[in-house]
This record gives C-alpha cells, structure tokens and sequence, in this order.
C-alpha cells in the first residue's frame, strides 16, 4: 500500500508540474506586458520593477523564467489581481470556501436522494415504475445546467418568490466568515439575528444547489441501480437470502456496501464535468465562489486572478481525482488483489 | 421437504421484500419532501431582517476618493455617503447652500473668498484610525493642498491624477489656499469664476482627514487614504469586497440631520437583469440604472415603484479630432448627418430621454436652440459632404462603453444603430468593446478614432458641460475624448465663467453651443432622464438630476419586514 500511495503521489506531482507548465506557456503568451502578467501590478514603481525583475527572472532567457515563476507560485505568491490591487491568493481564500460550501452541499443531495433511488429502481419489480425512474433520470442527465438554472429562477424565483436566486444571503445580515460556510457561519454568529440568517442562507442556496445536483443525481440513481442489479445476482446474495436473511439487512449489510464502490469511481471520472458546472452554476446564481471569481476575471482581463483560478481549480480537481481513487482501491479488495497482482 | 422450506422461505422474502419497498417509498417520500417543505417554510415565513437598505448598484468603485476619478459608479460609492464637502448644491432650490463651511464671504473683485468652518464636526473612526479631534481648517488645507502642489507627500499617491481638477485647470485658477486660525480658511483665485463655489459643491470637491493621512505616512502606507475611506459624511465605510459588496454603518456624529438607517450596503451587480430580479425577490431595496426595456414590467410590477427625473446630463458621440480625417469638419458633419438620432431615442431610451438639440440639457439655464445650423437626418447630405471632403470607402472604429451609464443605458445597442446608418452612406464601422476598467484604460492611449461616452453634470453650472469636455486643458485630464482644443473657443469659455452676470453668461453659452454645433468635436444625441427602481417598502428615495446618488435622506416604510 505504501508504495502505491508513493506513486499516487507521484503522479499528482507529475500532472501538477504539467498543468503549471502549459499555464505558464499560456501566461507569456497573453496580449500584455510579461512584468505585468505575472505580477498583475499596473503602474508599478521603481522598486517594485525591480522586485518583479528579481522575482521573475525576467532579465534571463524562459527557462529561467519558468523556474522562478514556478518558485513563485509554489510558495503562494500568485501576484495581486489587476482590478483590485489585493493579493490574489487572499480573494482566492476568500472565495474557495462558498463553492465548497455549494459543492459540498450539492453533492450530498445528489448522494442522499440518489443513492436510495437508485436502490428503489432496481429492487422494484414494476416494469413501470423501473422505466420512470429511468426516464427521469435520462432526462434530468440531458437537460443544459444554464437552461435548468434559468428556468428554476424564473418559476421559483420571480414568478412566485419563493426562492432568492442570486447570492449567499441578504446583505442586511452581517456575518463575519468563520469557516467560510455561510449555514455554518450564520450559526456561530453571535448577533441577535442568528436564526433568521441561517433560514435567509438555506433558502439561498436551495436552488443553486439544486440545480447543480441535477447532473451527479443522475449519474448516482444509475450507477447504484445498475451496480445493485449486479450484486444482487452474485451467489453470496442468494446465499443470504436462501439463509433467510431479512432483505433490508442484505440491502444494507451485503449488497450496498459493494455496490457503492462503482459509484465511487464514477464521482470521481464526473469531477472535472462537476467542476464546469459548478463554475455555469456560479454565475448563474451570482454566486461568490471561485467560479464567477474567474469569470468576472476573464471578462476584466485579470490576468493573475486567471492564472490564479484555473491553478486552483485545476490542482484541486487533480487532488480530488487522485484522492477518490485511494479511497476506490482502500474500499475495494478486489482492486488491491490487481494491484499485488501487478506489483 | 427442504425443497419446499426454501420456496416458502423465498415467497416470505419476496413480500417481506414487498413491505420493505412500501417502508422505504415513505421514507424517501418523506426524505425528498424535507429539503422542499424547508425551503417553502423558510420563503413563507415571516422574515426578520436587520434595519437597512441594499442598494444594487452597477460596479465596482475604482478608489474610495472621489477626488481621483470622474467615473459615476465610483461617486455614488463615495461621495455623497462617505464624505461632506464645504458647500453643497440645493437641486431644488437652485442654490449654494453651507455643509462643512457654515457661511463665506466673496471679496469685491471676486477673487478672494473667505469660509468660516462648522464647529464640532467629527470624522468617522474605523479599526485603523480613531480621530483626535474635530475636523478644522487644517483638513481643508490638506484636501486642497493634495490636489493643488506637486511638492505634496499626497500628491503622486493618486497615480490617476485628479481628473476633474485638471479638466477645470483648478491648479492655474487657484493662487492659494490658506487658513486663519482653526475655523477659517480663504482661497485666493488668479481670475475671476463665476463657476467657483458650483466647482465646490461638486462631488469630487470632498474634504478627506489631515490627522489620518498623516498616521498613515508615518505607516508608510499612504495608498490607503484611498481605499479605507474616512470622511465626515452620514456614513462610514465598513468593509469592500470587490465583485460583491461595500457595507457602511450609519456615522453617528454625522453633523447634518441624521440617515433614518442604520446600514447601507451596496450590492455590487453588473447585469441589469439580475439588479431586477434581485429586486423582485427583495434581496436589494433599490436599483441602480433599469433598461429601457425592463420600463414596462417594473411599472406593472405590484412590488416595484420607478422614480425619474429629467437629469443634466449629456450622451454623445465624440470623434478623434486629432486624428484623420475626423480633423476635417465636413467629414465629423456628414458622419453626424447620416445619424438618425430620433432612430436612437425610440430604440435605446424609449420614453427615459429626449433628443438632444445642443450640448447642454434643456434644463439648463443656458440652454439654446436658436441656431440655424441643421443638423437634422439626411443622408444624402451626408454622402453629399463626404464626396466634397474627397473620402471613399471610410472606414471608422465605434468605440461603445460595456455599462449601462446614467446617460445612456445602452451603448452598444447606439453603436449598432450608428452602424447600420453609416452603412447607409457607404461608411464601414466596427464597434469595438472592452469590460470597463479595460475599456477606460485603453481609451486613455487616445488611438482610437470615435467614441460613445457621455457626461452627468457635477453641478448646475453650465460651464460644468463645456470646461470639463472642451477645453484645452481637459485633453490631457482624457476627459476631452474629442481631443479637440481651439485656443479661440477657450477664451470664450474663459469669458463666459469671469462674468458673474446670468444674461451675459447666458449670452455667452449660447455662442458656444452654436461653435460646438458648427465644429461639431462630437454629436450630442440624447438626454436621459434620472431613473431610479424601488420596493414598495422605501416610502422616500430622492433623485437628484445631477452628481451621484446619496442616501442620507432616505426613507424606509415603517411596516416594512416582508
């Protein structure tokens, strides 16, 4: 095991360093100043001319430049954003935590209606009721995330207010980030308005989270219907149940257990399609996450917040894909069986 | 026999298997209901919402000094909420009236006035800064001195200079600013200026705090006067958040009637389809800048109210006219001819304008229309100039602003129209568009050939619509985008702000708008009316025809909690 969690991490590293460098041939490529590129400072001064010079090497040839600037980014200097003249790596604190909040949140909706569904169309017996689920499903994993974002904002929102649908919570609330979770943070506030905060916070974040969840709810129903039909016609299944077992306790302690492991795998090939999303979402909902972040610096020609998002983003669907397939091979015997085998 | 027990064992399984099914379809009815009946619990109930107003605005301010910009978002942000000025501009009443200077005096020859300074003002306190002291003369000298000499620790903090102070030569107008004791303060003026004490009472005309930029060099980090704004008005700056929201508290020892509100935010929102819905779902009280398109859903909206006034303010095409061939005043003629504005006014402003006959807004005391120079659509006197000039087959850049501005909601929608009219007399045009800091920034390198841009008047002089725009002196403020500098219409301007005489002035005004209507350094097309959208549970919103906006005086509806 040690040695295949050695070359998991090699190939985070390997993957990483080859993100950096196309990033890097990207940024000298931009229609901008190099100096300006890589630091985002607009009128610098003398002095900072030269700490940029220094820092970036950019007096020697683009070898030397790639070194310091991949020096630079691996201690956590990602420049200073052109719009706003603040560090880009404190915006990027700032607005990590909100999609994870989004994400996070999505995605257990996506497991918890998910999973159960899916298990409800496979044990079902009705022709019906089995082609429905399916149906649904289909329809739910074909429909455009920025038509379904619109449209529930339109119905929900302006049509028959119910639901905000733009933002974390009404500004009146005051809320100093804790941990960056706004359900969490409302709840660790100690202003007197605490509880209607956290209802505020929740009824904002139902319908991007929704419509978010759409995709991996699909993609969930599927795989664990699919994966239990095939457990639940593994001998060891029938054996239980020839024992007279009770079909809930072989639902829950033989079947689901195995059969959650495809879905596993399947959330992590779905994360760079989730990440997308996550980001159409984002602007849709104007959502202060690191998705609309990158946007609006796209559309301001922010060349450090670009750099600084797509890194972010990138390293971390590289971490989270890797770190699923730990998790996949930890869970799964068999997988390891394949992996001693190969060793 | 074991044959049988098994089949009996299966059929149990299989209805156990049947109730098990019926069991979990509840459970996962029950557990897919939870999160919708929450939602629908949390949208119904009655809401509890701290005491404020969100305000959507349209962008992010560029700095939190009004003294360094000219640009309309960051003035509403700033300059009417954070700061005071010595006097102010009463809208209605059509005069200067006293904020931080209580009463002046002008001296006979006009060229020196004296400010007898408010007692007992205070500045806002903030995590970096607690005042000392009240405000007095020395922050009035600082405010001026930062804007007025080169050799000031201040003066190049501002790396975007001054752009209103260049565009009226402030520097070459003001000899010195200088105080006699605490209370009182006199400026000595090289020419007489009939606009001066409007200049004052403009929104970049604020006064900033001596004692905290003086904290702040000793920090040795002076760019922060800019940003963590302290200033003496109704409100006091909490926390920026670019892209997202600026929040600002009530100050409570604001020296003039105090807010009705505690808490102002701002909510930074560039798409004007999203400041309306966010309106409707009642996330922001008031919108800044709705679509003429969105006119007509607002006024059958139960929830929302529109507020408009006619505004001072201008939306003009300008052309390069240091550049060829818009230096040929035929050419600027035909291209202005082959406009169809009235085309313009019904498609971008519906009814939130009206045409423009001259530079300056009917409104204005100095407004004129009796020249003869016609300027009406006609494109075969377009095409018919444009052969005299010896031009074929021109082809032209329309630069188009990203925003919607108070003057003009649309600008890319007037490019495109421009566009189709000028295809009419066998002129190309391109229409070129950047996000806004971008776009202002790459106006600034002045390659361009036209431009659509516009001005909001600061104050009701007139000269606020000529001095700014036309002068010499504004080319290298950038806010001349028709980079058109005639030394013989400068003194004509000159004249018009020595005179303290209104009939004379009027006469002189007029002239110019003839000269600009003859030379034609840009086409005036339009005069948008101030428009303003709120909730039902605002009972009073003002709306001024000028400057930015300030809610100092606003009013929320008492039972509002909805």
């Amino acid at each position: 095991m040690g040695i295949y969690l050695l070359r998991r991490l090699n190939l985070f590293i390997a993957t990483s360093l080859l993100m950096v460098t196309i990033l890097f041939i990207a940024t000298i490529h931009f229609p901008t100043e190099r100096a300006y590129a890589y630091s985002g400072i607009i009128n610098p001064s003398a002095e900072q001319v030269q700490q940029i010079i220094s820092d970036y090497q950019l007096d020697k040839s683009d070898v030397y430049q790639y070194f310091a600037y991949l020096s630079q980014r691996m201690s956590g200097n990602l420049g200073i954003s052109a719009t706003s003249q603040q560090s880009v790596a404190k915006e990027l604190a700032t607005v990590l935590p909100a999609s994870f909040e989004l994400a996070c949140f999505s995605g257990l909706l996506a497991l918890v209606l998910g999973v159960p569904l899916g298990v409800l169309a496979s044990l079902n017996q009705h022709k019906l009721t089995q082609n429905a689920i399916m149906a649904i499903t289909l329809t739910g994993y074909s429909i455009p995330v920025f038509w379904l974002g619109l449209t529930l904002s339109l119905w929900f929102g302006v049509r028959l207010g119910w639901l905000p649908i733009s933002g974390q919570i009404n500004l009146l609330y005051e809320i100093k980030p804790v941990t960056g979770f706004m359900l969490i943070d409302t709840l660790l506030s100690d202003s007197s308005y605490r509880l209607p905060a956290f209802k505020d916070a929740l009824a904002h974040i139902v319908l991007p989270a929704v419509t978010l969840a759409v995709l991996p709810f699909t993609v969930v129903v599927r795989i664990t219907r699919s994966a239990m039909l095939n457990v639940m016609n593994q001998t060891y299944v029938r054996a239980a149940e020839a024992r007279g077992l009770h079909t809930g306790k072989i639902i829950l302690r033989h079947a689901l257990p195995n059969a959650l492991i495809p879905v596993l795998k399947h959330l992590g090939l779905m994360l760079g399609a989730f990440a997308s999303y996550a980001i159409v979402v984002e602007v849709i909902f104007s959502w202060p996450g690191v998705g609309s972040w990158l946007v609006s610096g796209i559309y301001q020609r922010d060349y450090t917040v670009i750099q600084g998002g797509i890194l972010a983003v990138a390293l971390l669907i590289i971490f989270l894909s890797i770190l699923i397939e730990v998790l996949h091979t930890a869970s799964n015997p068999l997988s390891r069986k394949e992996l001693y085998a190969s060793n | 026999m074991n044959l049988e027990r098994l089949i009996e064992s299966m059929i149990t399984a299989q209805s156990d298997n049947d109730s098990l099914m019926n069991a979990l379809t509840t459970r996962l009815f029950r557990l897919a209901m939870l999160p919708l009946l929450g939602g629908w619990l949390v949208a119904c109930g009655h809401q509890q919402l701290p005491q404020g107003v969100v305000y959507c605005s349209e962008g992010n301010p560029e700095s939190f000094n009004p003294q360094t910009v000219t640009s309309g978002t960051t003035i509403d942000a700033t300059s009417q909420q954070l700061y005071s000025r010595l006097v102010d501009y009463d809208a209605d009443e059509g005069k200067i009236v006293p904020a931080l200077a209580s009463s002046w005096e002008i001296s006979d020859d006009g060229l020196e006035y004296r400010f007898f300074l408010r007692h007992g003002v205070t500045f806002h306190h903030s995590d970096i800064f607690t005042p000392s002291r009240p405000f007095n003369a020395d922050d009035v000298l600082f405010s001026f001195q930062r804007v007025l000499d080169e050799d000031h620790p201040y003066y190049w903090v501002a790396r975007s200079g001054y752009p209103f102070f260049q565009s009226i030569d402030f520097t070459n107008q003001v000899a010195s600013v200088t105080k006699n004791g605490d209370y009182e303060v006199v400026f000595k003026l090289l020419r007489r200026d009939a606009s001066f004490l409007s200049n004052l009472a403009t929104d970049f005309a604020v006064v900033l705090s001596a004692e905290y930029a003086d904290q702040l060099l000793r920090a040795k980090t002076p760019e922060l006067l800019d940003q963590k704004a302290i200033g003496t008005g109704p409100f006091r700056l909490v926390e920026y958040v670019k892209n997202e929201y600026i929040r600002y508290r009530r100050h409570e020892g604001f020296w003039g009637e105090a807010p009705k509100i505690d808490m102002l935010v701002f909510d930074i929102t560039s798409k004007s389809s999203v400041r309306l819905s966010k309106l409707i779902t009642g996330d922001c009280s008031v919108s800044a800048l709705p679509k003429a398109g969105e006119l007509k859903f607002i006024e059958n909206h139960p929830e929302l109210l529109l507020e408009s006034k006619p505004g001072l303010n201008v939306a003009f095409w300008a052309f390069n006219t240091q550049k060829p061939p818009f230096n040929d005043v035929r050419v600027r003629r035909a291209l202005s001819l082959a406009v169809d504005k009235r085309n313009i006014l019904r498609a971008v402003y519906q009814d939130t304008g009206v045409e423009a006959q001259s530079l300056l807004p009917p409104s204005s005391w100095a407004y004129a229309r009796d020249y003869e120079l016609d300027l009406d659509y006609s494109p075969s006197k377009a095409m018919n100039l444009l052969a005299e000039a010896g031009i074929v087959n021109l082809s032209i850049d329309i630069w188009a602003m990203p925003v919607a501005r108070a003057y003009n909601p649309n600008a890319l929608k007037t490019a495109e129209l421009i566009q189709a009219d000028l295809a009419n007399i066998g002129v190309k045009a391109n229409i070129i568009s950047y996000d806004w800091s971008v776009f202002t920034q790459k106006l600034n390198q002045t390659d361009y050939d036209s431009v659509l841009i516009g001005w909001n008047a600061d104050n009701s002089d007139p000269d606020n619509f000529f001095t700014p725009l036309l002068s010499c002196a504004s080319v290298g403020s950038g806010n001349n985008r028709s980079r058109w500098c005639d030394p013989a219409f400068d003194e004509l301007l000159n004249r018009a702000r020595a005179s303290t005489d209104r009939l004379e002035r009027t006469a002189l005004y007029q002239e110019a708008q003839a000269e600009v209507s003859k030379q034609l350094p840009l086409l005036a097309f339009a005069h948008a009316k101030r428009t303003l959208v709120h909730r039902h549970n605002i009972s009073y919103m003002p709306v001024s025809p000028f400057g930015g906006i300030a809610f100092a005086d606003i009013k929320p509806a008492l039972e509002d909690n909805d």
